[in-house]
């Protein structure tokens, strides 16, 4: 697999983990990686929403469970150090989907120095998703 | 140098999914072609992992081996 693309939606801390683990995990063959972070999973992709991040419903009570798991494994324990690790790959670009931007609030003002910027959608699916080996949704 | 004779150890001990192949990924990059690394895990999901990441990448596991719960791996870098 020479690239791999990923749809992010889902902003919960546990539910933005997995696909992160892939993304990491297709690093290390080298497959270029390429995610779009879409609705509110777009505040990842600020410093401040990254921080904020937290496990919703009926799970919420065990978020410091998970945390402390995660960071047993071997991960950073907070998405944005993940993102600075995977960014550190050199194999790993996120984008903010503009209409996601505009409507939860971020701006290439807010926007972490790791994305690569705000883009259409159009351009991610028809340039990146269609294009991969493989797509993936969270 | 023989088949055998381990140039780096990597211990992913205690670690899980996705940090041995990371790691493992990582360790690679600093050796030489026909350098071995050896891989210590306890991750169970490596038995599958390790062997399909070298395949996949080029690389020759030249053993693995199991002994209470501690996973040994010798992989021979080739590319």
């Amino acid at each position: 697999m020479k690239s791999m693309a990923i749809v992010i939606r889902e902003d919960a801390y546990d539910k933005i983990l997995t696909p992160l683990v892939f993304a990491y995990l297709a690093s290390a063959e080298g497959t270029q990686v390429d995610i779009l972070f879409v609705n509110w999973a777009v505040k990842a992709l600020t410093v401040e929403g990254a921080a904020s991040l937290c496990m919703d419903g009926r799970h919420a009570t065990d978020e410091a469970m998970v945390r402390e798991n995660v960071a047993k494994a071997g991960l950073p324990n907070d998405v944005y150090h993940i993102l600075k690790a995977l960014k550190a790959t050199g194999c790993v670009n996120f984008y903010a989907c503009s209409l996601a931007g505009a409507i939860f609030g971020v701006n290439e003002g807010n926007l972490i120095p790791e994305a690569e910027g705000i883009v259409g959608a159009s351009w991610f699916l028809n340039g990146k998703a269609a294009q991969a080996d493989h797509c993936q949704y969270f | 140098m023989n088949a055998t004779t381990v140039t780096t150890t990597l211990d992913t001990s205690g670690k899980c999914c996705p940090m041995p192949i990371v790691e493992t990924n990582k360790a690679m990059k600093g050796l030489a072609i026909g350098d071995i690394l050896e891989i210590v895990a306890t991750d169970v999901g490596t038995r599958k992992d390790i062997p399909s990441w070298c395949g996949r990448t080029g690389q020759t596991l030249l053993s693995m081996t199991e002994e209470k719960g501690v996973l040994h791996y010798h992989v021979r870098k080739d590319r």
